[in-house]
């Protein structure tokens, strides 16, 4: 599971987004896609070639996670390059990353962004006016998954290393890029947290998905429109791998390793399969989601510079100058020739509808 | 235009608001109301206009072509759906983009949320719950055939102009019969606003 | 979280969180005030309960939905035929009264109005109660105790209302609220037809040619009924509206009248002189079937379109028109509401417009008929049954020895135990500031909003010694009381309505009362116990009652005797007469030619225009009259706390021609002789200039009775609301709407309450849209 650092990442490493006005002929979307595909994933397979020491480091039992983890790399930077190509992704995208790289921004106000990501990423609270209970759950899922992912991937990547000094513990030292960061006794607390936060991670992740699994079940606003592949196939997935993971400590610890080498071969391909549905399906939103930061913070620029855009009619605020100019023009690419209309106000666009139909088709019942 | 679909005849509606109130009912708003009534003629009559989601199909809904997450699906019936939860950034592209002014935005969510033709109601047979209640008919569910058995003489327009570009809607309006070639006035351009006139 | 203290401007300090959007597409508040998180959807399993609207006399069918724990959350359309799936804004948030926290739940005591209320055991209310009664009576005689009904009640409370004030109390003074309401029209039909309800149901409409509604705001009062309006329209029809506003069904009409408040029957009357005039009355239908044609002739002679004009203020050429359209339609209908019959001639109004249906052969047919449309939700059966002054079980008259005797024998009384006639409802008020009545039970009303000259009313009510009040919501007029017994909603027992086209139909019970509630029939009968008549009172239910009344109006005109629960179910409501179990009632009247009347005629009455009670005079030049608006119901105590509707409409306001000189949402003060209140303006073209409208839902400061006239029918009794003399001037303030009242240690439920001091006027009369909402 990717996190948005990796999202940012993916997005600097893709090419830079062709001329707004459409001057010249763009690359095709899908080539230059792939070649940001390929160049990410190389780029990760040379970072997994160095960060585990030339391979001295790397794991081959975890081969075919650390495979996964390259098709995932590209399968994210293709679906990213995709997305931001169409006319209103990629002008958000600009704005927002010119607003993260204002200076006179930073200056004003250097703790907005900070406070966004911690906001808006991190304790999600657009979700808890949502539904507290969906907050919560998903908070569950969050925080999970954050920490699964922090374990795993380097460990995958042979980035981490747990060597034991004297052979089989209990004291043991942790290393990143075979750096020493900290040692430890795998008999006590740190030791035990070390070795299990997978199965924390696990804990934290089944009643969250659980939870949004029954909702799916009973809730009629959630049924509405819900598919399966796209709905409720990432749920089971987590849940899969998160009973699974915690089946194989139960298995290593009470059932001397019973059944172990199943649940290792289910593990892996439900971990897999996750992986490179990553791109594809619900979870593509945890790399979109740092889209609402970028459009956030373009926003509150345009606020602090009190650039407010009123109706034209009725002179209520619509929105920010800046942002109202960034629709209009991508009205203008899709060929959506009113952009015009972006200057009223939803209720002045259909009060003159209205009028329109009362003066020119019929004033009454007839 | 869709087979069952919404025909709105402004002129039979008498205000009552009966639709926003059903609206909240709808198991799929989550007793949030998506319809729009406007009282377009203030200070001089009592008219009034409801607004569903017209579920433009040419252009396939602006809406979705202007949303920066793809978080609008239109699905195969034509339905132009309510924002992906999960995928919804709260920009709100569509809300000032759709000519009929339809989408709302819950800013603290970060979610836009429209009329989708009731879709737990309508994905089953039921007509939604706005036109279902609608005590004059001038919300209307079904084929253009049984509007027109119901009421003879009167004909539909499912396109609309706005300047120079005009939109085919999944949702028709009803007109009288003479005047059926005519796409329905968007209201773009304005030649008026408060009285004056702001032709250039 | 607030922006970065170093922004530009400290002052204006720019919220992190987004706060820009177009108005209108934000204002989420959610199923009318219930929380996102309390909005349950989940597919648990639902029950639906077929039964109908609470509300007006449309009695349109709905389904409650019932949750797995018995608790009603929800409604969902129902295909019956009087509606057809339809519903009004009033009908689709009724439910939500259901489990609504302002409910009371406990019953409310004080021994005087100076003390605070508080919660009290049903014995020590009973028996307070108990012994107030006793006490007053035995002191200043059995008469100086009354009783005052509802017609929201069903049909078998409203008839326990009778008995129980003439048996248990054994008092003169029994009245209901469908005083205020219909019975200007119910007394035009017995003098007329000699049966009370309208000739015609709604599915005539379909089939008419001509549809003439008079002092009818259908749109707005009865949005269902619009539909069968615009059906008549659809297959050809043409529309006349008489209304001084241009109503939402008058905006579009063929020929819409815009008349000056009170002058209905000079208008009828005109119309029916040009039907004369050029030969277009159905002079064998008039010989076959009526008395007293030639009187009225001559008095229509003096009504030529020119006085007609002159008085009414349209043109001549319009009551031309009118009589035109009406008289050369093969077929066509009338029906009208509380605009012509609320008025000091209020009979006479509905008079001249069985003149002219009468005159003009359009009565008694399929599609051609008369009507009136009943506002309360039981205004039809509520008055048939004996809670009105003058009247016994099955529409008999308590002055007929007959009758009285027959009544006695059914109840098993001595005759010289039944009281004899009592007073109206705003006589007996007029009677307890007197103080000759001096302890009042009021079960299902609330005189505080709707009896006109409010300062009157309270006076009234203040001079009572003892006050007990029913309601499930504590009303204006219960928070002035003695006692209040919580008693159920309408969704919590089963009983019958009877509808505007006098079709019985069944509600159904769709959850237990909460823990506390009793219904009202059992709170009359406990209460008829503890005074000594408990055999009489026998009632373990509303069916037991019901089959009382079914006897009792046995071989009546109103004959119930063939309605059963059963029946009703099966068939989804029979209109009365229906005398026998295998009688399919009777829709339509006069099929025969035939009135009740025993020599079967029409009788046709004299009728004289003369002008309102209130006279105009130079500081009073303009006429002030009253109103529904569609998102309120009666006095609001149950509609302005329902979130949904109070969103639409917050509050009242004077709706005013724009010729003097407001601006839209401009504070204006509406002053008569009564008293005075400011108002925000709706400044509007669809309005007389020389009328002014408010709406009356609301209480005191912002009461349109504050400002209405008490003077009533001589024969109806109704109060003349839709007509004052008025004057508006500028003011400084608008009057701030009040909070509905609340048991003590409660508040209004503040999601519901949100709007309600918006001092914003509507956008238009039918409410804010829904971009203009705070």
């Amino acid at each position: 599971m990717t996190e948005p650092p990796e999202a940012a990442a993916a997005a600097t490493g893709a090419p830079a987004p062709p001329d707004p006005d459409g001057a010249g002929v763009p690359l095709s979307v899908t080539f230059r896609a792939t070649v940001a595909g390929v160049v990410v994933s190389v780029l990760l397979i040379l970072a997994i070639v160095f960060g585990s020491r030339l391979l001295e480091n790397f794991d081959s039992a975890l081969l075919p996670y650390a495979v996964a983890t390259v098709f995932l790399a590209f399968g994210v930077a293709y679906r990213y390059t995709v997305w931001i190509s169409a006319p209103g992704a990629r002008r958000l995208f600009r704005q927002g990353w010119r607003s993260f790289f204002s200076m006179a921004n930073f200056r004003k106000a250097p703790t907005a962004l900070p406070k966004m990501i911690a906001t808006y990423l991190g304790f999600q609270k657009f979700l808890g006016a949502r539904s507290h209970a969906r907050w919560a759950a998903h908070q569950l899922i969050f925080w999970g998954c954050v920490l699964a992912s922090l374990i795993t991937f380097p460990l995958t990547w042979g980035w981490f290393t747990f060597t034991s000094g004297s052979g089989s513990g209990p004291g043991y030292e942790m290393r990143i890029w075979g750096f020493k960061i900290i040692g430890f006794d795998s008999l006590n607390v740190l030791g035990w947290l070390m070795f299990h936060g997978l199965d924390i991670a696990a804990v934290l992740v089944i009643p969250g998905a659980c939870y949004f699994l029954w909702r799916r079940m009973k809730d009629r606003g959630a049924i509405t429109g819900q598919r399966f592949a796209y709905d409720l196939v990432p749920l089971i997935a987590l849940i899969v791998i998160s009973v699974t993971g915690l089946l194989l400590t139960f298995s290593s610890i009470f059932l001397h390793g019973g059944g172990y080498e199943f649940l290792a071969i289910l593990h892996m391909v439900s971990v897999v399969f996750t992986l490179i549905y990553l791109p594809f399906g619900k979870f593509f939103h945890i790399v979109q989601r740092p889209a609402a930061v970028g459009m956030q913070l373009f926003k509150y620029t345009g606020l602090q510079d009190q650039e407010i855009f009123s109706c034209r009619r009725c002179e209520e605020p619509i929105d920010t100058g800046p942002y109202v100019e960034n629709l209009r023009g991508t009205m203008r690419d899709l060929s959506l020739d009113f952009d015009e209309w972006a200057e009223y106000c939803p209720r002045c666009k259909r009060v003159l509808r209205g009028s329109a139909y009362l003066s020119h088709v019929k004033k009454g019942f007839k | 235009m869709m087979g069952r679909t919404i025909f709105i005849d402004p002129g039979r509606c008498i205000g009552c608001q009966a639709c926003v109130s059903a609206c909240r009912e709808c198991d799929s708003h989550r007793g949030k109301s998506m319809i729009h009534l406007d009282y377009t003629d203030e200070g001089h009559s009592v008219a009034s206009l409801p607004t569903v989601c017209m579920h433009c199909e040419d252009p396939v809904a602006p809406c979705a072509e202007v949303c920066p997450a793809d978080a609008i699906l239109v699905t195969a019936d034509g339905v132009v759906q309510q924002a992906d939860t999960t995928r919804c950034i709260g920009c709100a592209n569509c809300v000032n983009a759709c000519p009929f002014g339809v989408p709302k935005i819950d800013l603290q969510a970060k979610l836009q949320m429209k009329c989708n033709l009731c879709y737990d109601r309508t994905a089953c047979g039921l007509a939604p719950m706005c036109a279902t209640v609608c005590p004059t008919g001038a919300l209307f569910y079904g084929t253009a055939e049984e509007l027109q058995a119901e009421r003879p003489g009167v004909q539909i327009a499912d396109t609309f102009t706005f300047g120079a570009t005009e939109v085919r809607t999944g949702v028709a309006m009803v007109v009288p019969a003479d005047k059926v070639q005519w796409p329905v006035p968007g209201g773009l351009p304005v030649v008026e606003i408060n009285g004056k006139d702001v032709r250039r | 979280m607030t922006a970065d203290p170093r922004a530009d401007d400290p002052r204006r300090a720019v919220p992190l969180d987004p706060s820009l959007a177009p108005p209108g597409t934000r204002a989420f508040r959610d199923a009318g005030g219930i929380p996102a998180d309390r909005w349950h959807a989940d597919q648990n399993g639902e029950t639906l309960v077929p039964t109908h609207c609470c509300f007006c006399g449309v009695q349109c069918g709905m389904y409650l939905r019932v949750d797995r724990g018995g608790k009603v959350f929800g409604v969902e359309p129902r295909n019956h035929d009087i509606n057809r799936m339809r519903l009004c804004p009033k009908g689709v948030n009724a439910y939500q009264q259901v489990n609504h926290p302002d409910r009371l739940t406990a019953p409310l005591m004080r021994r005087s109005r100076d003390e605070a209320f508080r919660e009290a055991s049903w014995d020590e209310a009973l028996d307070f109660t108990v012994s107030e009664v006793k006490r007053i009576q035995q002191t200043y005689g059995n008469d100086a105790f009354g009783v005052l009904g509802g017609a929201s009640l069903y049909s078998e409370k409203t008839y326990l209302v009778g008995k129980f004030a003439r048996v248990a109390l054994k008092t003169r003074h029994v009245d209901y609220n469908g005083r205020l309401c219909m019975v200007s029209a119910a007394g035009a039909n017995k003098l007329a037809f000699g049966i009370d309800r309208a000739g015609n149901p709604f599915s005539d409409i379909l089939l008419t040619d001509c549809l003439l509604i008079a002092g009818s705001n259908v749109g707005e009062c009865f949005p269902v009924m619009t539909q069968y309006v615009w059906g008549a329209r659809d297959r050809g029809a043409s529309l006349i509206v008489i209304d001084p506003r241009e109503t939402a069904i008058a905006r579009t009409a063929d020929i819409h009248v815009a008349l000056k408040p009170g002058t209905d029957s000079a208008f009828f009357t005109s119309v029916l002189n040009v039907v004369i005039e050029e030969g277009l009355t159905d002079e064998a239908y008039l010989a076959a079937h009526t008395t007293g044609w030639d009187e009225v002739r001559a008095k229509a002679a003096e009504y030529p379109p020119s006085r007609g004009a002159e008085i009414c203020g349209v043109p001549a050429e319009q009551i031309v028109q009118v009589a035109r359209t009406f008289a050369r339609a093969p077929k066509a209908m009338a029906w009208h509401a509380r605009g012509i019959e609320h008025h000091s001639q209020g009979v006479e109004n509905c008079l001249a417009v069985i003149n002219l249906c009468a005159a003009t052969g359009h009565i008694g047919k399929p599609g051609a008929g008369y009507g009136t449309i009943t506002g309360q939700g039981n205004g039809q059966g509520g008055r048939e049954h004996g809670q009105k002054s003058d009247l016994l079980p099955g529409g008999r008259s308590i002055m007929n020895a007959e009758h009285r005797r027959q009544i006695c024998e059914i109840w098993g009384i001595e005759e010289s135990e039944l009281p004899p006639a009592g007073t109206s409802m705003m006589e007996m008020v007029w009677q307890m500031q007197r103080r000759e009545i001096r302890g009042l039970i009021g079960i299902c009303n609330n005189p505080f909003v709707s009896l006109p000259n409010y300062g009157v009313v309270k006076e009234g009510y203040d001079a009572a010694e003892f006050h007990a009040q029913f309601d499930f919501f504590l009303s204006e007029t219960a928070v002035n009381a003695h006692v209040v017994f919580p008693v159920t909603t309408w969704a919590e027992d089963e009983g019958v309505m009877a509808n505007a086209e006098a079709r019985v139909v069944k509600h159904n019970k769709a959850q237990d009362p909460p823990p506390g509630v009793r219904t009202d029939t059992w709170v009359m009968c406990e209460l008829a116990r503890r005074l000594g008549a408990g055999d009489k009172f026998a009632f373990a239910d509303s069916r037991a009652v019901f089959d009382e009344l079914r006897i009792a109006s046995a071989g009546t005109v109103n004959d119930y005797y063939g309605i059963t629960y059963e029946r009703l179910e099966e068939t989804g409501g029979i209109a009365w007469p229906c005398p026998t179990i295998d009688h399919p009632g009777t829709p339509r009247l006069f099929e025969d030619g035939r009135t009740y009347h025993p020599d079967g005629k029409i009788h046709l009455q004299v009728v004289d225009w003369h002008p309102p009670m209130d006279p105009y005079d130079d500081e009073h030049p303009m006429s002030l009259t009253t109103g529904r608006t569609v998102a309120h119901y009666l006095s609001g105590n149950q509609t302005r706390r329902l979130g949904g509707l109070v969103e639409q409409t917050p509050r009242p306001w004077a709706e005013i021609h724009p010729s003097h000189g407001f601006r839209n949402g401009e504070p204006v003060r509406v002053v008569t002789r009564r008293g005075s209140e400011v108002f925000p303006a709706l400044v509007t073209e669809a309005i007389r200039p020389d009328t002014v409208f408010i709406p009356y839902h609301w209480p005191v400061p912002t009461a349109a009775n504050a400002l209405t006239i008490d003077a009533l029918d001589p024969r109806s009794k109704i109060p003349e609301y839709k007509v004052c003399a008025c004057r508006i001037e500028h003011a400084e303030k608008i009057d701030e709407v009040p909070a509905p009242p609340v048991a003590p240690g409660h508040v209004a439920y503040p999601e519901a309450q949100v709007s309600r001091t918006d001092p914003r006027p509507p956008t238009s009369p039918q409410g804010r849209g829904t971009s203009e909402r705070g």
